[in-house]
């Protein structure tokens, strides 16, 4: 039992969920204070000694319900079914055991010749038949699959160290034999029946341990590969699909960034000794400073204003990012957010009310403010962006353009945009683009980079979040 | 104390607290192992209503912690009273005169004073605060340490010392351990992560919003004047509303709230206008209620429906419209 435990534990650390070793100690001598005999109770008793994180009980719970089986159920079932058959031929199991029994007697044998693999199966004893499966599947080495194509070659293996070929020779003998010691011909067949269905109930058991040891050995690997490749994938071409599984990742990576900022700006608080507020505590001691007071650094949090290219060939980019600010809304004392593709328009109000993604959708649609369906002309943008909205600007505000730069060959009027740099505090482009790309054809990347503090490609998620971190923190 | 798990659900449920297995189960270990439990959640679920319960089921007297961004030592642990010392020095000036009165250097003036130094960081003026009175405490307490996520990360260092071996080090007294060991809950609404040292110390729990079954026999241990209907009604609009997509999820002391509420207006089930009216008690944002809204209206056609199905002999009667058809032709 204590082994079975070592081994749950080492499988809950596999998939990510971490568990020391006083943790581990902590669950023995928890279930030294309880009876183990309640499902629920166990479970409990080591979820919480194990388990410290909101987010790992559902993992948990999965890992569980896998690990502590349902084997013997499965068992059960399989064998179930060989015995079925015989209900087809009108025959009683019962019946046709006891018989058997007789004949065996009679003719000299006793059911303790066979071997131990063909006495379980010949009596359906389900508790052996795990043992001698787990026993065989660890000899085996069948802890070390690990996808899915290796699942025939483990459960051969696991048969051929049960011995399952030998147990079926035997069987056949000891059928051979009752014939021969007077079994009629429909007790001879039902056993035919019996002996085949129970082989064959062995070998799906076999395979379906093999595949449990898959599903524990590998619970997070399908996960995490898919997480692994959507940091990569390009935001040009994303399905549906795709797009709602990068929201989780982006709402998730912008949980834990929230969570660093809080920290963060908590140790910068600290300031110099403020004298006389110092005095002013320590009045009722005589003036002597028992207590200090420190001054309150002032809070440093940027205003954001947001220029989103809401063109096609930009609109995931601008997506993401937009869900990444709102998130961390927090983190700035204001955001205004403009969107573009010629014409530009503030969308601000939208992010007041109503939700974050329905509101970034309905600002990528124009946002009642603009045309999306004409072509990219960043200089009218910017253009109308200094003629109508400078004021929105000042020394403490970070401007955030997100736009491939892609002009069709119209006036870029990058004197705007020198305006915009000379009031704000900085300018950051994100350009989907690769940076070789940049200046050639229509895009005049090279004619605003001048006037940008930072100018980073941003072309999926990876280096989407590491923008937001340098952003932010 | 507690025998078995059965016995603790018993004990809380007498003091009209009623949770399932998971919860009873963690309170048992806690009690048998003498570990801190950490009880996680969203807000409103009964974290706090658990430590009160548990200490009233104990016969534990309840010290409060109540944690907050600034929270430091001198307020969590102890603090010596400065006032009181100088109080003390003025008063006993006289005494100092005398006790230095045969000392002709300075230096043995100073090993003079030294040798009572004692006094002065004494137990007399100390002044414990919640961790230490817990520890000191000669009856038995339950410590419970709330909003434990508020604090900053330094505070938590405090506690680690008290959580693991239920002790305090005051530099000039010495360790002080505890003469019986105090039941400790720490509460966390999430808002940021705790350090993995101070979670591996605990045994960690998670409340979730109940269960329909559960919300139910809560409301009925509670609430019990409720109407059955009303009952019903209430807890199957709570579970829908839980599964939208809100700003800030109604947890249970909503529905009880609101299940007082709409006895104090003495419904017995639930219409579209006692809702509207009523909407402000468990929805505290705006955006909230009217997505809520949609919800409600679904939820009383399906019950305006179920209730014409099971009135089938309303049915059976002419309708006058009919009547009106034939008069025309």
């Amino acid at each position: 039992m204590q082994k079975k435990i070592l081994e749950f534990t080492n499988i809950l650390r596999k998939s990510g969920i971490r568990v020391s070793t006083a943790e581990a100690i902590d669950a023995f001598h928890s279930l030294d204070e309880l009876s183990i005999e309640d499902r629920g109770i166990f479970r409990d008793a080591l979820r919480t000694t194990m388990v410290k994180r909101g987010e790992d009980v559902p993992a948990y719970d999965e890992l569980f319900e896998l690990f502590w089986s349902g084997f013997y159920d499965t068992l059960r079932q399989a064998f179930g079914q060989a015995t079925q058959g015989l209900e087809a031929l009108g025959m009683d199991l019962e019946q046709l055991m006891q018989r058997l029994a007789e004949l065996l007697r009679a003719s000299g044998g006793e059911l303790g010749d066979l071997s131990e693999l063909a006495r379980a199966l010949l009596t359906a004893d389900l508790n052996a038949l795990e043992q001698l499966i787990r026993e065989a599947a660890e000899q085996a080495g069948t802890g070390r699959i690990e996808n899915f194509l290796q699942v025939g070659f483990y459960s051969r293996r696991t048969l051929d160290q049960m011995g399952l070929e030998g147990a079926r020779d035997e069987l056949r003998d000891l059928a051979a034999r009752l014939e021969a010691a007077g079994l009629s011909a429909e007790e001879a067949q039902a056993l035919q029946r019996l002996l085949e269905g129970l082989l064959e109930a062995a070998r799906r058991s076999v395979r379906s341990y093999t595949e449990r040891e898959l599903q524990k050995q590998n619970h997070d690997y399908m996960e995490k590969f898919r997480r692994e490749t959507l940091l990569e994938k390009s935001f040009y071409h994303l399905s549906e699909d795709e797009i709602r599984r990068m929201r989780e990742v982006v709402e998730r990576l912008a949980q834990r960034i929230k969570n660093v900022l809080s920290i963060r700006r908590r140790r910068l608080r600290r300031g110099k000794l403020d004298l006389h507020q110092t005095l002013r505590r320590n009045m009722s001691h005589g003036g002597i400073p028992f207590e200090l007071v420190f001054k309150q650094r002032k809070k440093n949090r940027p205003k954001l204003v947001i220029l989103c290219d809401v063109s096609s060939s930009v609109a995931n980019v601008s997506r993401f990012m937009l869900q990444f600010m709102y998130t961390l809304q927090g983190a700035f004392t204001k955001i205004r957010c403009f969107v573009f593709v010629a014409e530009l328009g503030e969308v601000t109000d939208l992010f007041q009310t109503g939700e974050i993604s329905d509101s970034i959708e309905q600002a990528l649609d124009g946002g009642g403010v603009i045309n999306v369906y004409t072509r990219s002309n960043f200089g009218y943008a910017f253009h109308s962006f200094w003629q109508n909205h400078l004021a929105a600007i000042d020394n403490k505000t970070t401007v955030l353009i997100l736009g491939d730069a892609r002009n069709n060959y119209n006036d870029p009027r990058a004197w705007c945009l020198r305006e915009i740099h000379t009031k704000a505090k900085n300018v950051v482009w994100l350009n989907p683009e690769n940076p070789s790309a940049w200046g050639f054809g229509d895009s005049v990347m090279d004619r605003y980079l001048p006037h940008c503090d930072l100018a980073e490609e941003c072309r999926n998620l990876r280096q989407l979040s590491a923008m937001v971190d340098r952003l932010i923190l | 104390m507690f025998d078995s798990v059965e016995k603790v659900r018993e004990s809380l449920a007498a003091q009209g607290y009623i949770c399932d297995a998971k919860i009873a189960t963690v309170v048992f270990l806690a009690n048998r192992l003498e570990k801190p439990v950490l009880v996680e959640g969203p807000a409103g679920v009964g974290k706090t209503e658990l430590a009160k319960v548990v200490a009233a089921a104990t016969g534990r007297s309840l010290i409060r912690l109540q944690c907050y961004e600034g929270l430091d030592e001198a307020k969590a642990l102890y603090e010596w009273e400065y006032s009181k010392q100088l109080l003390y020095t003025q008063i006993l000036k006289e005494k100092f005169t005398a006790v230095m009165a045969g000392a002709t250097t300075i230096r043995e003036a100073a090993e003079k004073v030294g040798k009572e130094d004692s006094v002065f960081f004494s137990h007399h003026f100390i002044v414990p605060r919640p961790l230490l009175k817990a520890i000191t405490s000669p009856e038995p307490t339950l410590l419970l340490v709330d909003e434990v996520d508020k604090s900053d990360p330094e505070f938590e260092a405090f506690l680690l010392e008290v959580l693991s071996d239920y002790q305090v080090s005051v530099p000039e007294l010495g360790t002080i351990r505890a003469t019986r060991r105090p039941l400790v809950f720490l509460t966390s609404n999430n808002a940021r992560e705790l350090s993995d040292a101070l979670k591996r110390r605990c045994l960690h729990l998670f409340i979730d919003y109940p269960s329909a079954e559960l919300e139910q026999r809560i409301l009925d241990t509670k609430v019990p004047e409720a109407d059955k209907r009303l009952v019903e009604d209430l807890v199957a609009m709570m579970q829908r509303l839980r599964q939208l997509d809100l700003k800030k999820v109604p947890s249970i002391s909503e529905t009880l709230d609101w299940a007082r509420a709409l006895l104090a207006l003495n419904a017995t089930e639930l219409s579209e206008d006692l809702v509207n009216q009523t909407f402000s008690v468990i929805l505290k944002y705006e955006g909230d209620v009217r997505k809520a809204q949609g919800e409600l209206s679904k939820l009383l056609q399906r019950k305006a429906a179920e209730a014409e199905a099971q009135a089938p002999s309303r049915a059976a009667a002419p309708s006058p419209g009919a009547v009106k058809k034939g008069a025309l032709h």
